[in-house]
């Protein structure tokens, strides 16, 4: 070969044919974090905040109920607590009112407590006195129940168990599986 | 491309050894539950003692309202507790008035709200542990573009050098004379050889 015809196309062939490390790598770097956050997001309610308080000593709490009853959580050690924050303006509420009340006469060792959010305790009496009621309604005036436990809106369930840990945040209204599914076949037949 | 990844993964290492622990064991801030007994705390409102003294009762209003802008309703849709009207908001804005009066500081306060409601309610993620590569993130993709092009710039230049045909004429430049290269004089020389 003379001088003057330096070439060397099968080295740029080898080159063309060979993968880009840099390409590869960060193609990878931007796809696979996108398709892990697709597969894991897909399908979860935009609106649901998952409870941080899921699995940690429920906050204690000592407050009156609608009779002028004192209500202490630490006293309810030993038993399975199940706190539900209502009002009587949420439809929700009314609409699950019974399944609850139903619920604290099947299952006599549970204790079941409401606590009203956000509402007047007159109008909570006049709707407990209408509708009828199973177990006792605690006031938070402040709402400082309502913050400690974390509730966004009403109705919320938390699910206590006997140490005092919260089992269970429930959004919205609860069904009879997952009362049953969180507090066991009911302890009594109706 | 093994120095880059050695940085990535020693950024992301201290991103991790950085991250604050926002909820104390036992689900309450740290900052709160350090003196007080559990079963004297959460429900009452007396998360445990201010940090430093309250705030003169003038600025109480003010500090309240700028902590309140700060965290996410958790009713609304984008709106600060501070800006929104619902009775959500109002309860936290009255708590987070009275915390200001104790004392509290907007750290504690922010940290008692993520103890409930999780780092969703801050509506200004902590600057720490993961949350970092929001930060970093950007200004990570920018030098790794840099270093990228760059390699291509080179490579290319590298491509268009020996691999091209040179000529006598080429090689001599336009003067005539021959051009002062010692790469394509030991490539030529090379060639020689052969």
């Amino acid at each position: 070969m003379s001088r003057g015809s330096v070439h060397r196309p099968d080295r740029r062939r080898q080159r063309r044919g060979r993968v880009n490390l840099f390409v590869l790598v960060g193609g990878l770097a931007v796809i696979v974090p996108l398709l892990v956050l697709f597969a894991v997001s897909f399908g979860n309610d935009p609106h649901e905040v998952p409870s941080v308080l899921e699995h940690t000593p429920a906050p204690q709490f000592h407050l009156q109920d609608l009779d002028g009853k004192t209500w202490d959580l630490a006293s309810l050690r030993g038993k399975k607590v199940v706190l539900n924050f209502w009002s009587t303006w949420c439809v929700p509420c009314r609409q699950e009112h019974p399944l609850l009340q139903q619920a604290a006469r099947l299952y006599p060792d549970v204790v079941f407590l409401g606590a009203v959010y956000s509402d007047e305790p007159a109008k909570c009496r006049a709707y407990l006195t209408r509708e009828g009621t199973a177990y006792a309604h605690l006031v938070d005036p402040e709402g400082r129940l309502a913050i400690d436990y974390g509730v966004a809106g009403v109705p919320e369930t938390y699910f206590i168990d006997e140490s005092g840990v919260i089992a269970h945040k429930a959004v919205g209204p609860v069904s009879a599986p997952l009362i049953q599914s969180l507090l066991g076949p009911p302890q009594r037949s109706m | 491309m093994r120095p880059l990844l050695r940085l990535f993964a020693v950024l992301c290492a201290v991103g991790v050894a950085t991250t604050r622990p926002a909820i104390g064991q036992d689900g309450a801030p740290a900052g709160f539950t350090a003196d007080v007994p559990a079963d004297d705390d959460a429900g009452q409102g007396i998360p445990g003692l201010p940090p430093g003294p309250p705030p003169p009762a003038d600025q109480v209003d003010r500090i309240a309202r700028d902590i309140g802008l700060g965290l996410r309703c958790p009713v609304c849709q984008g709106l600060s507790v501070a800006d929104s009207t619902s009775s959500a908001a109002v309860m936290m804005q009255r708590r987070i008035r009275e915390l200001v009066a104790q004392g509290y500081d907007r750290d504690d306060i922010n940290d008692f709200f993520a103890s409930k409601y999780g780092e969703w309610v801050l509506l200004q993620p902590r600057n720490g542990g993961l949350n970092q590569l929001v930060w970093i993130g950007p200004l990570l993709a920018f030098g790794l573009g840099l270093i990228a092009a760059s390699s291509m710039l080179v490579r290319r230049d590298d491509d268009e050098g020996p691999d091209t045909v040179v000529s006598d004429a080429a090689r001599r430049g336009p003067d005539g004379d021959d051009v002062e290269d010692p790469h394509l004089a030991r490539l030529l020389s090379e060639v020689d050889d052969d």
